[in-house]
């Protein structure tokens, strides 16, 4: 390694307080520490920390140590210099006194007091710009899709134009970690390995987050998700940062096929990670307005009734669920315009009359629906469900 | 080390002569070197009070003083001599700034004798300027921290300033103009075409320079009292006294601060510092999110309290227990008083989920507007009659939710939330909430550790007609369903 350009030089001139300035000079000595140990803390969201522990020597007396750096997007107000507490059998006190910048020159120098002549660990702590990490996650879903094995991976990239042959690395989340990491170099390490996790395929149409596959047939798009949910075994313990997933199946020959790849959120401990992996075209969905129809009650003020209806065909060969999701605020638009207020409603006898508690609010209402396999001869039964709803106190 | 480059006294021994003798082609001049030198540096404006003294011999008679400043930052209508010792029998008969020699001015100063005498010279100058800064490192289990207070002084002024005397001032003054522009000059610069070994050499020099003991104190550093200085040196104590609105803290001992360079110096430490971790949604502070704050005061019973805290920028870090430090945020600390509160906002924490649901919208004891006229009759009234021409003109608006909080840290955590809410309302709940003012509702929650909580609140919102007041009516009671 090229020191003067890429070490951050950490000089130290050792100089006795009792001579005066000028003679100190002459019999001046310094001495480059080299790193002992470097810790990189990733687990701020947007900030590397790196720690550097150096063994200086000291004399006894007053201390240059100089810190000085180049080509690198150190963060010099956040510098901190932390004299390590020393062993027992080899007491020695040191101070910061003071530190003082150079103009026009990335370097600082702090005057440090000692008691005695030693070595001191020391520890510092600074921002440095241009390292950077990101996670990703790999599954391999087993051929029946009813478990998966998700691997989370760490990804650090340096362009921080310095090069670490050894630092202890800590993300905030998973195991600590020592690697090297080279200039301009991208390390990536497999952080968790989380074993058969059940996971949910599911089937959803919302006209509001989805739309239409084809919006003069009244089709809607039917998009596959898979569901993990944070908690059980290994997970639950931390929350999920947020990263693409690449989703695989066992094909059940061996090998394994690419299914789909979505941006997993955060996901915190007990929430779902939801992965889109692609349209499901074996589910056709039609959804019509079946009936609209207003009723005055005073003045200006009235009631509106309104019927959805769904017809559905499940053409695969295995039953599946459908949730079928509506936003009560949409439909409100949609009948009548936007008045600005949420909708008032309530929940008709059509079919679908018991939302998912945990999944609707004032707005939002999501059904399930299960849907069978095709029918031994090939043929998909329709099954037609309603949804009736009454907007009320529109005006 | 750079000469003192810029400020000459000259005593101007064309003597006997008035002012109009100055004009000839030979003088002959000294110049009495400085004494010592004081540094008051404001942080709230960019001013520092430079007071010197000199020794000048003077003759019986009038004496021509030339005081000149090239290159730097001087106010010259601030520029000011006094007598110090004695301080009878020299007067300054008149201050002359000749037209030909810009940043110059003669003083002639009558004597009644021939004797030695020590002036002072004050000045306001601008390009020298101090900043506080703080370090604040919270233990592991977050119960105390740490906190390290640093004032950094910067000199741009173009002027070294040696073993100066060096006070600052925390508070806000008025200036009417600014001393930049009274001096109107550019700020010197430290050349930039040294060679790198050259330009560290020099550094270090000036660096151990700045590191040097006062003068009078290394002079007196020999021989047997060798030992003595060679004790382990302490950071300079930095003493803090009020003022009348301001503070003034004074560095101990005397510093060198060379133009071009800052020193930072630290003002305080106190560890052990308690505090306590508090989580707040408070919109029109912090944003629409939940903030983990670190909650301390500046009081003795907190190991603070001896000095008020001035504006700074704040770095907050927490100790890992492995020796290293995990970042937390930093933060622009605005003044702190005596005995006031210190809060340190972290931002979010992902480890705390903060949901509110919208669960239900109802609205009732609607208001009609009969033919747009000033007769209003409310729906279900006796008589009330399907008028045609008439409009909804107020009503009431229900609706619930529930802030849902789920903690996943491994402490129990304090939650404090404020919603604000303009117009007529009830808020209705079971959360023993209280107004902090009369449209803003703040209820507190503790929850466990991996725990969640469920708050539920009925918001009645008066609208139209029905709108009487402005302000949050709170009740008590259970939330419609």
């Amino acid at each position: 390694m090229n020191r003067t350009r890429w070490l951050y030089p950490l000089g130290v001139l050792l100089l006795c307080g009792a001579v005066p300035p000028d003679a100190l000079a002459r019999i001046k000595l310094t001495t480059l520490p080299v790193r002992e140990r470097v810790e990189i803390q990733l687990d701020h969201p947007e900030i590397a920390l790196v720690e550097e522990e150096r063994i200086v020597p000291l004399v006894k007396g007053v201390n240059q140590v100089d810190f000085s750096w180049a080509n690198t997007r150190i963060d010099p107000d956040t510098l901190v210099l932390r004299i390590l507490p020393p062993p027992a059998d080899q007491p020695l006190d040191a101070k910061v006194l003071s530190v003082s910048y150079p103009p026009n020159e990335t370097a600082l120098v702090w005057a440090v007091s000692a008691s005695a002549s030693g070595a001191a660990r020391v520890r510092i702590s600074y921002v440095l710009g241009g390292l950077s990490k990101d996670f990703h996650y790999r599954a391999v879903a087993d051929h029946d899709e009813k478990t998966l094995n998700l691997v989370q991976f760490l990804r650090v990239n340096n362009n921080a134009n310095e090069a670490y042959d050894a630092a202890d690395f800590w993300a905030g989340v998973g195991e600590r970690f020592s690697k090297p990491l080279g200039l301009s170099e991208t390390k990536e390490v497999q952080l968790n390995r989380f074993a058969s996790v059940p996971v949910r395929k599911i089937y959803t149409c919302d006209p509001t987050e989805f739309g239409y596959l084809d919006r003069a047939q009244d089709k809607l798009n039917v998009p596959m998700h898979y569901v993990i949910k944070n908690t059980g075994g290994a997970l639950g313990k931390e929350p999920l940062p947020e990263g693409k997933a690449r989703i695989f199946q066992d094909d059940g020959k061996g090998s394994s096929a690419f299914l789909g790849e979505d941006r997993g959120k955060f996901t915190a401990p007990d929430d779902e990670l939801k992965l889109y992996l692609g349209l499901a075209r074996d589910i056709a969905v039609r959804r019509t307005v079946d009936r609209s129809e207003r009723q005055r009650i005073a003045g200006n003020l009235y009631r509106y009734d309104v019927t959805l209806k769904y017809e559905i065909e499940n053409f695969k060969d295995v039953p599946a669920t459908l949730d079928i999701a509506e936003s009560v605020r949409q439909i409100r638009d949609a009948v009548r315009g936007d008045s600005g207020r949420d909708p008032e409603w309530q929940l008709g006898d059509g079919s679908l009359r018991n939302p998912d508690p945990e999944k609707s609010d004032a707005d939002k209402l999501l059904f399930h629906v299960d849907l069978p396999a095709r029918a031994a001869d090939g043929q998909a039964k329709k099954q037609v469900h309603t949804l009736r709803l009454t907007l009320n106190n529109e005006w | 080390m750079t000469p003192n480059r810029i400020f000459h006294l000259f005593c101007l021994f064309a003597l006997l002569a008035p002012l109009a003798a100055m004009a000839r082609n030979v003088d002959l001049a000294t110049v009495p070197s400085r004494g010592t030198v004081q540094l008051t540096i404001y942080n709230s404006e960019d001013l520092t009070l430079v007071r010197e003294t000199r020794v000048v011999t003077f003759k019986q008679g009038v004496n021509p003083l030339q005081f000149s400043w090239a290159n730097t930052l001087i106010d010259p209508t601030s520029v000011e001599l006094k007598f110090r010792q004695p301080n009878v029998g020299l007067d300054v008969l008149d201050t002359t700034f000749p037209h030909d020699k810009p940043q110059t001015l003669y003083w002639n100063v009558q004597s009644d004798a021939n004797r030695e005498a020590v002036i002072e010279i004050s000045y306001f100058t601008s390009g020298i300027s101090w900043e506080a800064d703080y370090l604040a490192i919270a233990d592991p289990e977050e119960k105390a921290l740490r906190l390290e207070s640093f004032v950094r002084v910067r000199n741009q002024s173009g002027e070294d300033y040696e073993n100066a005397q060096v006070r600052l001032v925390v508070g806000t003054i008025n200036l009417v103009e600014k001393i930049a522009e009274l001096a109107k000059l550019p700020v010197g610069r430290v050349k930039e075409d040294l060679g790198k070994e050259e330009y560290r050499e020099m550094r270090q020099k000036a660096a151990r320079k700045m590191m040097a003991p006062p003068a009078p104190a290394s002079i007196v550093m020999a021989g047997a009292a060798y030992d003595m200085a060679a004790e382990m040196e302490v950071p300079k104590e930095i003493i803090k006294e009020g003022l009348s609105e301001y503070f003034i803290y004074t560095i101990e001992g005397t510093e060198t601060v060379p133009n071009g360079w800052a020193k930072r110096l630290r003002s305080f430490e106190a560890a052990g510092v308690p505090m306590t971790v508090q989580y707040r949604y408070r919109p029109r502070e912090y944003g629409e999110q939940l903030v983990r704050l670190y909650l301390l005061r500046n009081d003795t019973a907190s190991k603070l309290g001896t000095t008020p805290l001035p504006d700074g920028t704040l770095r907050v870090f927490r100790a890992n227990g492995r020796e290293g430090l995990s970042y937390l945020t930093t933060q622009n600390l605005k003044y702190v008083p005596i005995g006031d509160k210190i809060e340190l906002n972290l931002g979010p924490d992902p480890a705390v989920v903060f949901e509110l649901l919208k669960q239900k919208v109802r609205r009732d004891n609607l208001w009609f507007q009969i033919k747009g006229g000033n007769l209003y009759r409310k729906l279900g009234e006796d008589g009330m009659k399907l008028e045609l021409d008439s409009q909804v003109a107020g009503w009431d608006e229900r609706t619930v939710f529930r802030q849902r909080i789920r903690n996943y840290t491994s402490k129990p955590v304090s939650v404090e939330i404020r919603r604000e809410y303009p117009g007529d309302i009830v808020f209705r709940s079971k959360l023993d909430p209280a107004l902090h003012d009369f449209q803003t509702v703040q209820f507190k929650t503790d929850i466990p550790a991996m725990g969640k909580a469920e708050l539920d609140y009925e918001i009645v919102a008066r609208q139209g007609y029905n709108q009487k007041q402005n302000r949050v009516e709170l009740q008590t009671g259970d939330v419609a369903r």
